[in-house]
């Protein structure tokens, strides 16, 4: 099939091309035909791997076959088409056609590109119907009814040493997802001044992808839930415009349809639902036969927008843009929940709540008002303001859905659930920058930006970010160009309710990172050297800083602390070779703060006696967490082109290695570390027996090599062999992943039936031979 | 909803700007700015003066031979706006008569490379001045003293829409290079290094109506989920990050963890999820080796429960279990 697709495409452009050269020996008369252009790139490649191999591929497909990667353009003074083909036949090929008749415009394409999570993975579910998953009754029953010597998922160190029952009856899938889009537009400029544009696609996702599927805490699984949607985006402008200003008017829009409404799947520990309903099977398993959830809905997407932009004298322009959203999404409601034990009319008898759903469908829509201004002008060659204005306003206008009688996981039926709350955001936003060009190639810019953010649902009713600006760029000069930045913004909330905060269950003293009083303070600073006009030296360092604080700030991420090293230089002793080498150096630190504890005794019932231990408040329960990740890259290049007569040869390697961190710290730590309690009326942490239950993570780490040589040689002019060899290596070392040996990872871990997926080392080796035909 | 004074405010202030735009559009004629020209909107009387002025691009080739553009957009005859259409060389260079007459005198010339940045492009938006250029002017590029001429050549490309690099990613990593290692180098990235996508699939260099550059909508989840629609909602269930900005725990350009994940979950979690119970618990080896909390550290970590953290259509999507 593939072979066959790729040879068709390949017949079908070679056609394109006797088709060109016939028109060119008719176009005295015509337009005058600048000729064909292009390469027809045709060969076998083979492909060999070790350890995973989806993630060698990743977005490509890069079986053994047929290799085809062909552009072809055929230019005369009128017009200009060009066709595009790659991997014809494999799962991420490309077909494109484009052609530009001066008035009008006119493209289409369909682009494949697949997601290749693991080709190591299994399941011992069963997919009957689109989202429905099974497991053997016969081994679910053994699980339920602890048969001696039957493990089903594994809930001690001790049931690690015999296999789960569902590792045996798991059978090996390829998890792999595929975005295929099919797109077209048409451009079309009715005068010289007024132009339409439309342009359509569809994207349609299939395959399967890694999802949770919990029943419990000790209980949570995976699996290879099915894709089957479809999202059709449409876009159509009328602009206007001449040399003193543009008018646009456009509508986009966008309807997600999925055809996958819901999930539902067997309990790996119950082959029958827990009768009556246990209080407690949401964290101890005695829970439902299945499960169910819903999916991502069927949903749509509507903009209207209106974008002006006016030319002032003294080179000056003010422009601006307004557009209105509409999201709506009225998918049915799956019920309550898929219990029969909990579903009937005795539970509902206490729990009236669940007896009918609020609403069969989710009503659900937002709003939203949008707004940029911009006034730029360069009235002198001294100095230049720009003046931006945004506003943005996100309306959720979704009906309140009553759900303070909810069922958690199937498996228990709750008044601890609540009414849904819908996030509100109205932004403002004033950007004002001067513009002073102090010397010839040299300028300033300095700044100020006011953004001010109002929300509902949050802890801070109202944030503002004050940020100064400034930047200097030298450009212009044979020798250098030089940019520098530095930028220092001031978070400063208000409106701030504890309540809120509390009222979800947190710490009093937590502040969500996104929300919370900060510093930042950012740079960069770019220099081009060019001692001669054969080589450049290039050095970028970048660096920023947050400070999350604010008063009653503790627990919570608390900095971010990022830099950024580059340095780089390429040469190029003659026309044809050329040479180059970039080292850079990445390192990522953050520090987090919260604080292991139990409900507050105030909120206990009956409440706590007084003088009781209460490890909400104590800060002995408080511990940091210094996420501490260092990453190097280097890549190399070296092209010589045509200095050896009618060949190209290019040769490249890419590296990168990861080294992450993880530094716990705190008295808890202290208390884990030693099994104490460092106050009194605390319990100590660590099981009866041990001295310690505090282990450091170990350091998860990566390096990825690539290596990948390229050589051209041409018989003609216009004919040529090639051959292409890639190479990469990738070893990884992470404790999320539970089985790095080679083989079917293990899926049967505590607490959980995975499909093994994780980050597994891979090595990979591609090679291809190919015809090159020039045009 | 929105406080009906700022609505009546904006739509003052559209329909004010929309009725100056259309009246200035349609009363004004155009004086196109030297050296650019462009016939059609040109008036009449001014381009008879300057006509003599013009030399010809045949003219310009008989020294400058290796600067044409055919094979190139610019070279559409039948687009009555291009360089072919109009004045050729001198559409962008300025007549060149004097530059001719004086033996190739460079002072009476303008060359484009030469000039000031922000003059180097108002000759390039005295034509590209609609869809995606439209909004040049002020935009951040424009700011920090790029021209169109620092990414882009006319007469020796090396990549498409007329780079000067084979490709965006090699051409963007000239400023952006710290940025362009995380798509080629973090195993976790979209897929730029693969080349099915690029920089321009999310941005627009030329300016946006976008924070970032961002080239679709006004939001930064608007413009994530142009493609990922199904993230899109609005949901039942909302997460108040999801509605807010996907980038508070994703980053885009690429990460050593999973999923782009700004960092390795539960962490990330837990820099928000400070509570009772088994969100603030501290999870290390030990718990990943002795129980089945272990769970919670491997693999998905947090989102192994709770799966729908991009918000829940279920009745009981609380807590985003289901």
């Amino acid at each position: 099939m593939r072979i066959g697709l790729t040879f068709t495409a390949g017949a079908l452009l070679l056609a394109c091309a006797g088709a060109a050269g016939a028109q060119e020996a008719a176009a005295a008369d015509g337009p005058t035909l600048l000729g064909l252009r292009g390469t027809i790139d045709f060969g076998a490649r083979g492909t060999s791997t070790d350890g995973d191999a989806a993630r060698y591929e990743r977005y490509r497909d890069l079986r053994s076959g047929v290799f085809s990667r062909i552009v072809l353009g055929q230019e005369t003074n009128q017009r200009m088409i060009r066709i595009r083909v790659n991997n014809a036949g494999y799962r991420d090929q490309f077909y494109g056609v484009d052609y530009n008749g001066g008035r009008s415009k006119i493209s289409g394409f369909f682009d494949s590109i697949p997601l290749n999570y693991s080709y190591l993975t299994s399941t011992p579910w069963v997919e009957g119907p689109a989202g429905v998953f099974s497991l053997s009754p016969a081994a679910r029953l053994a699980v339920q009814t602890k048969t001696p010597g039957v493990v089903g998922v594994p809930l001690t160190v001790a049931d690690l040493a015999t296999p789960s029952i569902y590792r045996s009856l798991a059978h090996s899938i390829d998890l792999q997802s595929k975005r295929e889009t099919l797109g077209a537009s048409f451009m079309h400029n009715a005068t010289s001044a007024l132009g339409f544009d439309l342009s359509f696609n569809s994207v349609k996702k299939s395959g399967n992808q890694p999802y949770g599927a919990s029943f419990s805490f000790n209980n949570a699984n995976e699996l290879p839930i099915p894709l089957d949607n479809r999202t059709n985006n449409m876009a159509a402008g009328v602009e206007y415009a001449t040399s003193r200003g543009m008018v646009r008017v456009g509508w986009d829009a966008s309807w997600f349809d999925n055809q996958i409404h819901e999930i539902v799947w067997d309990n790996p520990l119950r082959a029958t639902d827990t009768t009556p309903f246990d209080p407690s099977g949401y964290s101890n398993g005695n829970g439902p036969a299945r499960g169910r959830m819903a999916m991502p809905p069927s949903n749509s997407m509507n903009v209207l927008s209106t974008t002006g932009l006016y030319k002032l004298p003294s080179h000056t322009t003010l422009s601006g843009t307004v557009s209105f959203v509409a999201m709506n999404q009225n998918d049915a409601l799956i019920p309550w929940t898929i219990n029969p034990v909990i579903a009937n009319a005795g539970v509902y008898a206490t729990f009236p709540g669940l007896a009918s759903l609020p609403r069969a469908t989710a009503e659900a829509r937002v709003h939203g008002l949008n707004a940029a201004f911009n006034f730029t002008s360069r009235p002198n060659n001294v100095f230049g303001l720009n003046m931006r204005y945004r506003f943005n306003d996100h309306k959720n206008l979704t009906p309140v859905f009553d759900a303070r009688e909810y069922v958690r996981f199937d498996a228990v039926p709750e008044e601890t659930g609540g009414e849904t709350e819908h996030f509100n955001i109205r932004q403002n936003t004033m950007d004002l920058t001067g513009t002073f060009h102090l010397m010839k190639n040299t300028s300033l810019n300095l700044g100020y930006i006011y953004d001010d953010f109002n929300r509902t649902g949050r802890a801070y009713s109202n944030m503002t970010d004050h940020t100064l600006r400034a930047s200097v760029d030298t450009v212009g000069t044979q020798y250098l160009t030089m940019r520098a930045t530095y930028d220092h913004t001031a978070r400063i909330g208000s409106g701030f309710s504890e309540a809120s905060i509390e009222d979800g269950g947190a710490q009093p003293g937590l502040r969500y990172y996104d929300e919370s009083d900060r510093d930042r303070n950012r740079g960069s600073l770019l220099f081009v050297l060019s001692p001669a006009s054969v080589v450049d030296v290039t050095l970028q360092l970048s660096a920023a800083r947050d400070i999350y604080k604010g008063e009653g700030h503790d627990f919570g991420l608390l900095n971010n602390n990022n830099r950024s090293y580059n340095v780089g230089a390429s040469y190029m002793p003659i026309d044809r070779v050329s040479i180059g080498a970039n080292y850079g150096r990445d390192i990522y630190k953050s520090l987090q703060s919260s604080r292991n504890a139990n409900p507050p005794c105030a909120l206990n019932v009956p409440p706590c006696a007084a003088g009781t231990y209460d490890s909400w408040n104590d800060p002995n329960r408080t511990w940091f967490l210094n996420n501490d990740e260092r990453v190097n890259n280097m890549d190399v290049y070296l092209d010589i082109l045509k200095a050896i007569p009618n060949t190209d040869v290019r040769i490249s390697y890419d590296f990168s290695d990861s080294d992450n961190a993880f530094l716990h710290s705190g008295p808890r730590i202290q208390e884990l570390l030693t099994n104490t309690a460092l106050t009194a009326g605390d319990t100590k942490p660590c099981a009866t027996g041990l001295t310690s239950c505090f282990e450091a993570l170990p350091h998860v780490t990566n390096s990825w090599h690539r290596t990948s040589a390229d050589v051209r040689y041409f018989f003609t002019k216009k004919i040529g062999l090639a051959g292409t060899y890639w190479y990469e290596k990738f070893d990884v070392s992470d404790y999320a992943t539970i089985d790095l040996t080679p083989g079917t990872p293990r899926i049967d871990y505590l607490g959980s039936i995975t499909l093994g997926y994780g980050n597994r080392p891979y090595s990979g080796s591609t090679g291809m031979l190919r015809l090159l035909f020039s045009f | 909803m929105l406080p009906s004074r700022d609505l009546v405010r904006l739509t003052i202030a559209t329909a004010a700007a929309a009725t100056l735009a259309v009246w200035s559009l349609a009363a004004r004629p155009s004086a196109a700015p030297a050296p650019a020209a462009r016939p059609v909107a040109t008036a009449p009387a001014a381009a008879a003066q300057s006509a003599g002025e013009y030399v010809g691009e045949a003219t310009c080739l008989t020294c400058h031979d290796t600067q044409d553009y055919k094979g190139t957009a610019h070279a559409l005859t039948t687009n009555p706006r291009s360089p072919r259409s109009t004045h050729g060389c001198e559409s962008c260079h300025g007549p060149g008569k004097a530059h001719v007459e004086g033996d190739g005198d460079a002072t009476k010339i303008v060359n484009l490379s030469k000039v000031a940045p922000q003059r180097a492009s108002e000759t390039c938006v005295t034509c590209h001045d609609r869809k995606t250029h439209a909004l040049w002017a002020g935009s951040q590029h424009d700011q920090r003293n790029l021209s169109c001429l620092t990414c882009h050549s006319v007469h020796s490309p090396k990549g498409p829409s007329q780079l000067k690099a084979a490709t965006e990613p090699q051409l963007c990593a000239t400023c952006h290079k710290n940025v362009v290692n995380k798509q080629q180098h973090r195993f976790s990235h979209m897929p730029v290094r693969e080349g099915k996508m690029q920089c321009s699939s999310c941005h627009n260099p030329h300016g946006s109506t976008n924070t970032k550059l961002l080239k679709t909508g006004t939001t930064v989840d608007e413009a994530c989920s142009s493609c990922h629609a199904e993230k899109r909602g609005p949901y039942l269930w909302e997460h108040a990050p999801v509605a807010n900005a996907c980038v508070t725990c994703h980053d885009p350009h690429g990460t050593n963890n999973e999923r782009m994940l700004v960092a390795k979950v539960p962490f990330l979690c837990q820099r928000c999820h400070v509570t009772s119970r088994h969100p603030p618990t501290v999870y290390d080896n030990f718990v990943l080796k002795n129980s089945t909390n272990g769970n919670k550290v491997a693999g998905r970590g947090c989102v192994v429960c709770h799966q729908q953290i991009h918000g829940s259509n279920a009745p009981s999507g609380k807590a985003f279990l289901r």
